[in-house]
């Protein structure tokens, strides 16, 4: 009896093995290969056109860690992250309350919302370059007309303008994803909370907070979680609106793994960037999640 | 007249025949029509609409003479680099690429990533070349990379006689001084004095390397010793500063598109150019048409000769191509007179014509932009024929086969930017520059 178990145990095991391999293929060709592959592109010199190079070990690492460039990049990725973050969240939650209450034209405001997380990022920088525009852009010529400036603002080209353009543009395209989420959440707090909040005396500000808030916590770590992936490492919009600019004051980390790859024709230091760019969103997001649970221990 | 399904829109009966006769006069190529599974693909910065329907007629004419099919794709003055090193890394290479630098074919040459191209400069017709015309496409191993699918006059200094005659000024331009007081004195009502690029792009590095010979530096010795501090690049950068006050504020981020739109626009009493300044202002703001001219860009002093800032526009095949025969065949053909001065016509004074066979034609010259703006598209020519670039500074320097790095790699521009508006040291950028310049030509 006990010999025929474990040989079913053994055929369970190995049917379990069969049908989880796919999925190990799957995850060890687009995850593991291309981890591994960067860390060892990373040990090389590498002339990006030709992909030849010759073996330098960690130098690529001591010299990113030696370039002024990668600590100003990285700054300028924290300021944009915790900047847009920080306003898509607040954005997100304020409208996903307005969105939950009982107004008119509710459902065409809530597909209205997510326009610009639809629209693709070159139309929506294209159109914000054009509202931003020093001779032609619809700001500069409404705050002329109406004396708020003698002369155009240059929006993109000088700091710290470029850097609040483009957090507010990363804020109005992202934002909808948090009032997704967040609606979602709200649609499904139950009422009976809120009515003994009320009876308890309760105002909206103190329901918001002792009632709603709370409640939101757990889609709220998940979304900043998201968030804050994709935001540090986000490249077209940024790339597309300032290219960087001016000069490297709204450079990011994945502005600089494209330079050192595509403009510099170093794909080895590139890979190193990349390397780094991981290892510190891993080391956030893990402390992120402990704090995080931490907190909802106690 | 009405077009048969034979040679398609947009073509005659006559060109297609015309075509077929120049496909079969390619004696020295092989044909690989046959052979050929996928379309060529074709890759060019330059892509406005008439030119993208020129290069379409041109197309249909190949592909009317031989069967083989071509694909145009588009790319940029800013992102063939990125582009083109991650075609070249990848294998997935255009098989013809069309209008880049000089300098960005001598440095994927020198990297063995171009086939070389002296049959097909046979078979386009050595003696049709002005003399000397693809000496800057000569490598190192006396190999040919590319040749020359056009000149350009890319620094041109453009004017409005307009508001010259409103601000009392006489004459265009020859120095520094007169320019700072012309643009001066025509700053006013909404308009700048130039659209000068401070971006940290191409343009930016090549239109400033045109302000250091200006001054009469360089940024290499004849022998290809980094030369970059130099006092012409620091009087340069000290004018080239002077002159941000009179640049529009987005001039910060300005390259060949918005500095070319705010001349054309209105919106600047200068302009930095090609001729495709002709072109546009006609089509896009006619009542500028009669008052444009144009003249070299001005220098330190009239001591110094003007330099102009000719890329010499290439046409090379890429070596991983797999249809390495038929690009031959569809390069060599992109001359044939039809088509090419079709092409030439897309934008007239802006590509010019690298074979003299084309200019003295009747059919080249008949344009109405060509015949208004005769002397301006002359100056261009002489020019852009004596004209420079960083793969070759002088008739002195050695040719530069590390100047497309270095122009991709932006190290010219994001120093102008450093020195022109942070307010960096001078000294400091310029130190940092020559040492980023010498680890490319060392790597």
């Amino acid at each position: 009896m006990q010999a025929s178990q474990t040989v079913l145990e053994r055929r369970y095991a190995a049917l379990g093995l069969l049908l989880i391999a796919p999925t190990v293929l799957v995850f060890c060709a687009v995850i593991v290969y291309p981890l591994v592959s960067a860390i060892y592109l990373s040990l090389f010199s590498i002339f990006t056109p030709t992909l030849q190079g010759e073996w330098v070990g960690l130098d690529n690492y001591r010299t990113l860690l030696a370039k002024d460039e990668f600590w100003s990049s990285l700054v300028n990725n924290l300021i944009w992250t915790v900047g847009t973050l920080t306003l898509q969240i607040l954005l997100g939650v304020g409208m996903a309350l307005v969105l939950h209450q009982n107004i008119w034209f509710r459902s065409l405001a809530r597909s209205l919302i997510l326009f610009p997380y639809f629209i693709s990022t070159v139309v929506a920088v294209l159109v914000w370059k054009w509202l931003f525009n020093d001779l032609y852009g619809i700001l500069n010529h409404l705050m002329l007309a109406v004396g708020m400036i003698d002369m155009p603002v240059d929006y993109l080209g000088t700091m710290p303008n470029a850097m609040i353009s483009v957090i507010l543009v990363g804020a109005w395209k992202f934002f909808p994803f948090v009032v997704i989420a967040v609606l979602a959440r709200l649609q499904t707090i139950p009422d009976a909370l809120y009515e003994a909040a009320r009876i308890d005396g309760a105002g909206p500000i103190a329901r918001f907070f002792d009632v709603t808030l709370p409640q939101l916590r757990d889609v709220l770590v998940v979304i900043i979680m998201l968030r804050a992936i994709w935001d540090f490492k986000e490249f077209d919009m940024i790339y597309l609106l300032t290219g960087g600019g001016p000069i490297t004051s709204t450079q990011t980390l994945p502005l600089l793994v494209y330079k050192e790859a595509f403009a510099l024709n170093q794909m080895g230091m590139a890979a190193a960037y990349a390397v780094v760019m991981m290892l510190i969103m891993l080391v956030f997001m893990i402390v992120y999640i402990r704090r995080t649970r931490q907190e909802a221990d106690t | 007249m009405a077009h048969t399904r034979w040679t398609g829109p947009g073509m005659t009966r006559r060109t297609a025949l015309g075509g077929l006769a120049a496909a079969s006069a390619m004696a020295g190529l092989p044909r690989a029509a046959r052979a050929q599974t996928a379309p060529l693909r074709w890759w060019s910065p330059q892509s406005s609409p008439a030119q993208a329907a020129a290069y379409e007629f041109q197309i249909e004419a190949f592909k009317a003479a031989t069967g083989i099919d071509v694909v145009f794709e588009r790319t940029s003055d800013e992102g063939y680099a990125p582009q083109l090193a991650a075609a070249f890394s990848s294998g997935e290479v255009p098989d013809v690429v069309t209008h880049l630098p000089s300098f960005a074919a001598q440095t994927y040459y020198a990297n063995g990533l171009l086939e070389p191209f002296n049959d097909v400069i046979e078979a386009i017709g050595t003696e049709k070349y002005y003399e000397g015309a693809n000496n800057v496409f000569l490598a190192e191993d006396g190999n040919y990379c590319a040749t020359g699918i056009g000149n350009s006059a890319a620094n041109m200094l453009w004017v409005r006689r307009d508001l010259m005659a409103e601000a009392g000024i006489d004459k265009i331009p020859e120095t520094w001084d007169e320019l700072r007081n012309a643009v001066s004195a025509m700053q006013k009502g909404g308009i700048y004095g130039a659209p000068l690029p401070y971006g940290v792009n191409s343009m930016t590095s090549l239109i400033f390397i045109g302000f250091i010979h200006q001054a009469g530096g360089q940024v290499f010795t004849p022998d290809l010793q980094v030369n970059l501090d130099n006092e012409g690049t620091r009087n340069a950068l000290e004018f080239y500063k002077e002159m941000r006050e009179y640049c529009p504020p987005g001039a910060t981020n300005y390259s060949w598109g918005e500095s070319l739109t705010a001349f054309v626009s209105g919106a600047t009493a200068t302009g930095i150019y090609t001729g495709r300044v002709l072109i546009n202002v006609n089509d896009q703001n006619p009542p500028l048409a009669d008052h444009i001219t144009c003249a070299t860009y001005p220098r330190m002093s009239t001591d110094i000769a003007p330099w102009t800032f000719n890329d010499f526009a290439s046409v090379f095949i890429p070596a991983q191509s797999q249809n390495k025969e038929a690009a031959k065949q569809f390069a060599a053909f992109l001359f044939d007179p039809p088509g090419y001065i079709r092409q030439l016509h897309a934008a007239p004074g802006h590509v010019l014509p690298i074979l003299r066979t084309i200019s003295e034609n009747p059919e080249y010259q008949d344009n109405a932009i060509i015949q208004k703006y005769s002397s301006e598209v002359d100056l261009m020519a002489a020019s852009a024929a004596n004209g420079f670039n960083l793969g070759y500074e002088s008739p002195e320097h050695q040719s530069n086969s590390k100047a497309g790095e270095i122009i991709g790699s932006n190290i010219i521009s994001e120093m102008v930017g450093r020195v022109v508006l942070n307010g960096d040291n001078v000294d400091e950028a310029l130190s940092d520059a020559s040492q980023a310049i010498e680890a490319i030509m060392a790597s």
